[in-house]
């Protein structure tokens, strides 16, 4: 008897697994199929439409907790910034005249004010609300979306250059996928006319450059712009990089080159969406 | 299950998504952060058994995948294995050490992220393995040491094991 019921409770355990295991596959196989349109990324978006007000109420809330263990987990490295920052800013003093440093931070503030490589495009700036919710994609997420014409393929910058692009929107807000991310594939130009792919390889990490060829002049420093070229997935002329590491392999295809997005991306708070997509360039 | 453990559980997912995605999200170490929802299926493996474990596994899951970019259901995937895998391995231990709950927590969640990063590779996301794994384990492994206990207190009040399940447990049920 004992026997029967234990063999009994092993077989619906095993129903049970099952199902789910089958559920899960349907959910994900119907997410591929939708491919951002269907069923699932409604509810997807519902759900981020629903929570981002408790989202935001929240943050306020416990953010500055998150901030304090973050900086308890980075003090060595921020102290050290700190004493970097500190001796910069002495020299910087020392070399220039009150006057002549506020007109230079007047004149960064109108850069930033007016990108030269934005054009005439349209932008929208939005909010960084939640950074790299995965540990297994580089993305942050806006407090911008299809409300306020945001749509996925959208590039997106920060003073610098390129941040990234958007994969995702809702009413309230959109997700972007970082360059640094694995999946971030970026077609770039420098110097005068050579062409290179600059790929993600994860969150803090260095870009890796590809397709350069062996023995061109690529040296440290180099700014890679997007090349407006891969079908326009971004317009021309925004930075995108500079090169940082170069070294060639006797026999290898292609040159070794590194490169360091030209964005902060770790210290991302307001960014501009480009209201751009390849139909319009 | 009852309708008071249904509300329980709910609110268990829903208080642990909130801190996740306001306070954990920001310590991150080289790109990674601690992760505190697949600590959910763990633990319900852990207090309640392989059944229940993998239903809340796969519940919770699914709401992670909500606000996640990785593909939706990977979560709610991992977390059903994770949480049947939890409560089979764990169903005939004697649990009187105080360090048996975060060891069983950090082992896991070791398993948890690898499978998460597999079966992400297999379904054809990039990097997952080569630039995302090492990070989130180095990160992930150690938190969910350090979280094991509040996390298990607050699953074992919500998801209570059944009698079968109750009585397979050894040495008095969660420490």
């Amino acid at each position: 008897m004992a026997r029967r019921t234990r063999r009994s409770r092993r077989a619906r355990r095993g129903v049970t697994i099952g199902v789910l295991l089958l559920a899960s596959i349907t959910v994900i196989t119907l997410d591929y199929r939708g491919d951002g349109r269907g069923a699932i990324s409604w509810v997807k978006h519902a759900a981020n439409d629903a929570f981002s007000p408790l989202h935001r109420g929240l943050d306020a809330v416990v953010r500055p907790i998150g901030s304090f263990l973050a900086g308890a987990v980075h003090a060595g490295a921020i102290e050290q910034q700190n004493a970097k920052l500190r001796n910069e800013l002495n020299r910087a003093q020392s070399k220039l005249g009150s006057a002549q440093l506020t007109r230079n931070e007047l004149q960064a503030l109108e850069r930033l004010d007016h990108l030269p490589w934005v054009g005439d495009i349209t932008t929208v700036t939005a909010t960084v609300v939640a950074l790299n919710p995965s540990n297994f994609a580089a993305t942050v997420q806006l407090d911008k979306g299809t409300a306020q014409g945001v749509a996925v393929g959208m590039p997106v910058v920060a003073g610098a250059g390129l941040v990234g692009q958007v994969v995702d929107s809702w009413s309230s807000g959109c997700t972007i996928r970082l360059v640094t991310d694995a999946a971030s594939a970026v077609g770039v130009r420098y110097g005068s006319g050579g062409l290179a792919l600059v790929q993600g390889t994860g969150l803090g990490r260095p870009l890796a450059v590809n397709y350069v060829d062996p023995g061109t002049p690529l040296s440290t420093g180099t700014l890679l712009v997007t090349s407006g070229l891969q079908n326009a997935k971004f317009p021309p002329d925004i930075p995108v990089a500079r090169v940082t590491h170069v070294s060639s392999t006797p026999s290898a295809t292609q040159e070794s080159v590194s490169a360091q997005s030209v964005a902060d991306l770790a210290q991302l708070q307001y960014v501009d969406v480009l209201l751009w997509s390849s139909s319009s360039s | 299950m009852t309708t008071t453990d249904l509300a329980r559980a709910t609110l268990v997912v829903f208080v642990v998504l909130g801190v996740q995605h306001s306070l954990l999200d920001a310590v991150r170490v080289d790109g990674a952060h601690p992760d505190a929802m697949l600590l959910l299926p763990v633990a319900a493996g852990y207090a309640a058994g392989p059944d229940r474990g993998a239903i809340f596994g796969f519940f919770s899951g699914l709401a992670a995948d909500l606000f996640l970019p990785t593909p939706f259901g990977l979560s709610a995937l991992v977390g059903c294995l994770l949480g049947y895998a939890t409560g089979v391995a764990t169903r005939g231990l004697v649990r009187s050490s105080w360090w048996l709950p975060p060891a069983v927590a950090a082992a896991a969640t070791a398993g948890g992220m690898t499978a998460y990063a597999i079966l992400g590779a297999v379904l054809g996301q990039p990097g997952m393995l080569r630039a995302y794994l090492v990070p989130a384990l180095v990160v992930g492994t150690p938190a969910a040491a350090v979280l094991a206990t509040p996390v298990l207190r607050m699953v074992a009040w919500a998801v209570p094991a059944s009698a079968a399940d109750r009585g397979a447990q050894a040495g008095g049920g969660l420490r």
